[in-house]
């Protein structure tokens, strides 16, 4: 019997298939390049500081904050956690530092340094040094400086400083900012070069800034169309996409042609009035991380009309801004990243949302994206990615009467992430969203 | 019973209603200010004579207001604090001074601000190393914080007055060291609970006041007759914070607690702030570098490019090395507040430190509430037993 292939409710992108293609074929090169023997250097997510520096060093990073998202996924992640516990780490910890800390005892404790067989898609090498950040949480550096216990490796913290709303306009803030950066990425250079045995060529730094702002801008751009009605991407896409300009994931100039391709395609479907599922009811934002191991979710919601227009704040490109007048890259760089921090702050202030760097851009996604809702997925081992979210939900309904539904998960643990249940709010929401729709017309806003 | 108006008595008597004294100087006029952490530099408070006040938590207190703004798993210290301040327990203050010292901390912090209306608020941003870079940087956050205070205030904030700070402030740490000197004897001359109380009053009055409080506290513990009890362990306490007598109480059953390693004990008077040409360059390198909590990133040589983890171990826990040895510690408690990310992932390794130094450990968590106090009580007693025998 021939089995009809059921249609998928979510009308994905066929320009985001060679993108993430490009991505996984990287990694699959980068895999077999560390296997060859080349350096790989463990990268925490930095928010574009340190990687066009190791990028253009020809450097390798493995990302253990996306081993740990696959290692769930794959259904491996269990045992690193259970030996993170037996060493001593509190279970309360990140999922994902949990996960690198239980499989670097493993690494080193128990194979001399050998990749553990039962890591899925090759593993992760020992490095040659670590990259952490400051950025958004106190796990992203302490967790690397945690790993000293298992390998002797050189740790490199990059600064990330995170200036309140108010306090940032204060005359010279952001000179000061920019004063650090680039002081802190010189010697992170020079770190490198001891670490790589190799000069930095400055011109491929300089390209590496360019490339990267560009590909950056024109990712913003395919969302900025996401405006439309209706709603031409949906957020799986987004998150599906997102590697090469978050990460700097494959060849730069490679990704620069597919996402002016995905432009292209989004541009066309709004053009041609079309969607990305058959009948778009409702409008939703989604805050933080979403559910990896249980993204099939997301097809049950669109069975629904729930469409995920827009999301996740801190996988989304800065603003941009013009820097093509500043000659130093480091200068650039450092700028650029500011950007991502700081680049709503001007809006944020004139709204008095002083919520932080991640509260205030929901309030825009909200109203610029005409949204019905929002689903919130706080995570019990990420407060970084949850604690803004109660402020959120009530600055949506305070300033622009939008819903929230708040589903609790995990980025790790998949036991703590229940789609049955889920789903099964979704129909009060729904009524939720119909009478707020309602009050907004009352109110005066235009969706 | 000792006197109610002085030393022991005295300290006793704030601790159980710390409020009291800052809203006594409020109505004769003084402004008082909140923060609710100990890198905030207080010395600049106090130059342009504002009245520093530590917003602290209570256990007693179950959180319910908090709740509505800040999500469960998340540190229960900050969530109590923000509690108290949305159930208007701290509207005697008019303003509060936040700093990055922590991802809670910062996080509190943008909602403290959101959700209360302080005539004077301000957030001082904290880098996470101690390189040259940072330095320079957090001397901007001082400088930037010095403009906020001098415009609220309307008064300029004069090298002469902030030395003149400085010198105080640094008084009450020599004196904070002095008081921690009577436990070295066995027993020791003053409890573990009878410093909480002492160091939360200094969080609760101006540094003169609290300078006088310590004179006459070291005066009266010296010339004591009636001091501790020996017991059979004599335990460190590390900790992001213990600044509560019910749970120092469910240590000090069993052990001598003669050294409180936490921002409720002597954490934030260990050093001293170096009287340096421009002020605030004393204060950032006091506060960022010489301030002994996990928050910090340190390492054995900046920007190394070989790691040897026995240097790297000294580098961030050698401090404790001469204490354990000077006071006759025979061990540590590790003491996590649940969630509190930059002391968790610390444990295995000041576990590996300790043990390098053959000093017997534990780790206990709690989560800020009474309600933890008598599991707390089983793990204190399991190894109190363990080590005295």
């Amino acid at each position: 019997m021939v089995v009809a292939k059921q249609k998928k409710t979510i009308n994905r992108l066929k320009s985001m298939y060679p993108l993430r293609a490009k991505v996984n074929e990287t990694y699959l090169k980068s895999i077999e390049a560390i296997q060859a023997g080349k350096p790989a250097v463990w990268g925490m997510l930095n928010f574009y500081y340190g990687d066009p520096i190791l990028k253009a060093m020809d450097i390798e990073v493995v990302y253990p904050e996306n081993y740990g998202a696959i290692a769930a996924a794959m259904g491996v992640a269990r045992q690193y956690l259970d030996r993170a516990d037996a060493e001593g780490f509190p279970t309360h910890l990140c999922g994902y530092s949990l996960t690198t800390l239980g499989y670097a005892s493993r690494m080193m404790k128990e194979l001399q340094g050998q990749i553990p067989p039962e890591a899925p898609l090759g593993g992760m090498p020992k490095p040659l040094f670590l990259m952490s950040s400051a950025a958004i949480c106190d796990a992203r550096y302490k967790w690397f400086q945690a790993l000293g216990r298992y390998m002797d490796v050189p740790v490199w913290p990059l600064e990330a400083p995170i200036p309140g709303i108010k306090e940032f306009f204060i005359e010279g803030y952001y000179d000061r900012m920019v004063k650090l950066g680039v002081k802190h990425l010189r010697d992170f250079v020079a770190f490198v070069e001891g670490m790589v045995g190799k000069r930095m060529d400055w011109d491929k730094l300089d390209k590496t800034a360019d490339l990267m702002i560009e590909v950056n801008r024109v990712w913003h751009e395919v969302n900025e169309l996401r405006k439309a009605k209706p709603c031409p991407m949906h957020s799986r896409d987004f998150w599906s996409a997102m590697p090469a300009a978050l990460f700097l994931a494959g060849d730069l100039e490679d990704s620069l042609r597919l996402y002016q391709d995905m432009y292209g395609e989004v541009k066309d479907r709004v053009n041609n009035h079309v969607g990305t599922i058959p009948d778009e009811k409702y409008r939703l934002v989604f805050a933080e991380l979403p559910p990896w191991h249980s993204l099939a979710f997301f097809d049950k919601l669109a069975e629904r009309g729930w469409d995920f227009v827009i999301e996740s704040v801190g996988y989304h490109p800065p603003i941009p801004i013009d820097l093509s007048k500043v000659s130093d890259p480091l200068e650039r760089i450092t700028k650029f990243s500011l950007q991502f921090l700081v680049g709503y702050y001007e809006d944020a202030r004139k709204q008095s949302v002083l919520g932080g760097t991640t509260a205030y851009p929901y309030l825009k996604y909200a109203q610029e994206w005409k949204c019905d809702g929002a689903l919130l997925h706080p995570l019990i081992s990420c407060r970084s990615a949850s604690t803004h979210l109660p402020y959120v939900s009530d600055m949506l309904m305070e300033k622009l009467k939008v819903p929230s539904l708040s589903i609790e998960g995990d980025i790790v643990d998949l036991r703590l992430f229940n789609p049955e249940d889920a789903l099964a709010k979704a129909e009060p929401f729904e009524e939720t969203m119909e009478y707020y729709r309602k009050m907004r017309k009352q109110a005066g806003f235009d969706w | 019973m000792s006197d109610k108006n002085k030393g022991l008595g005295k300290a006793r008597e704030i601790y159980l209603d710390s409020s009291r004294r800052p809203k006594d100087l409020r109505a004769a006029g003084k402004k008082i200010i909140g923060y609710p952490c100990v890198y905030v530099p207080l010395e600049m408070l106090t130059a342009l004579d504002l009245v520093p006040y530590r917003t602290c938590g209570d256990i007693k207190e179950p959180v319910t207001e908090a709740d509505r703004v800040l999500p469960h798993s998340f540190c229960p210290i900050m969530r109590n604090c923000l509690d108290c301040a949305l159930k208007n327990k701290n509207n005697f203050l008019d303003g509060m001074v936040t700093i990055h010292s922590s991802d809670p901390q910062e996080k509190t912090a943008r909602i403290w601000e959101s959700y209360t209306h302080y005539p004077y608020f301000h957030f001082i941003d904290m880098p996470i190393t101690v390189r040259p870079e940072a330095l320079e940087y957090f001397k901007g956050q001082l400088n930037d914080f010095r403009k906020t205070l001098e415009a609220f205030t309307a008064k300029k904030l004069s090298t002469d007055n902030l030395e003149t700070a400085i010198k105080s402030h640094n008084q009450q740490r020599v004196l904070v060291r002095k008081l921690y000197e009577l436990t070295k004897t066995s027993p020791p001359r003053i409890s573990g609970t009878e410093i909480v109380q002492v160091v939360k009053a200094l969080t609760s009055l101006p540094v003169a006041e609290g300078n006088d409080l310590l004179t006459e506290t070291i005066s009266e513990v010296k010339n004591r007759s009636d001091g501790p009890d020996k017991k059979s362990a004599r335990l460190l306490i590390w900790s992001s914070t213990l600044d509560d007598t019910d749970i120092m109480q469910v240590f000090e059953a069993k052990a001598n607690v003669v050294m409180n390693e936490s921002c409720g004990g002597v954490r934030a008077y260990r050093g001293e702030v170096k009287l340096t040409a421009d002020p605030l360059e004393g204060l950032a390198d006091y506060y960022l570098n010489e301030i002994t909590c996990a928050r910090t990133f340190r390492q054995a040589t900046l920007g190394e490019t070989r790691k040897d983890y026995a240097r790297d171990l000294q580098s961030r826990f050698g401090y404790l090395g001469g204490t354990i040895k000077e006071w006759k510690i025979n061990g540590v408690i590790m003491l996590l507040v649940r969630y509190c990310d930059p002391f968790a992932f610390e444990m295995p390794s000041l576990k590996d430190y300790l043990s390098s130094l053959g000093i017997p450990s534990t780790y206990i968590e709690y989560d800020y509430t009474t309600g933890a106090l008598a599991p707390l009580r089983t793990r204190v007693e399991a190894f109190v037993e363990t080590i005295s025998q």
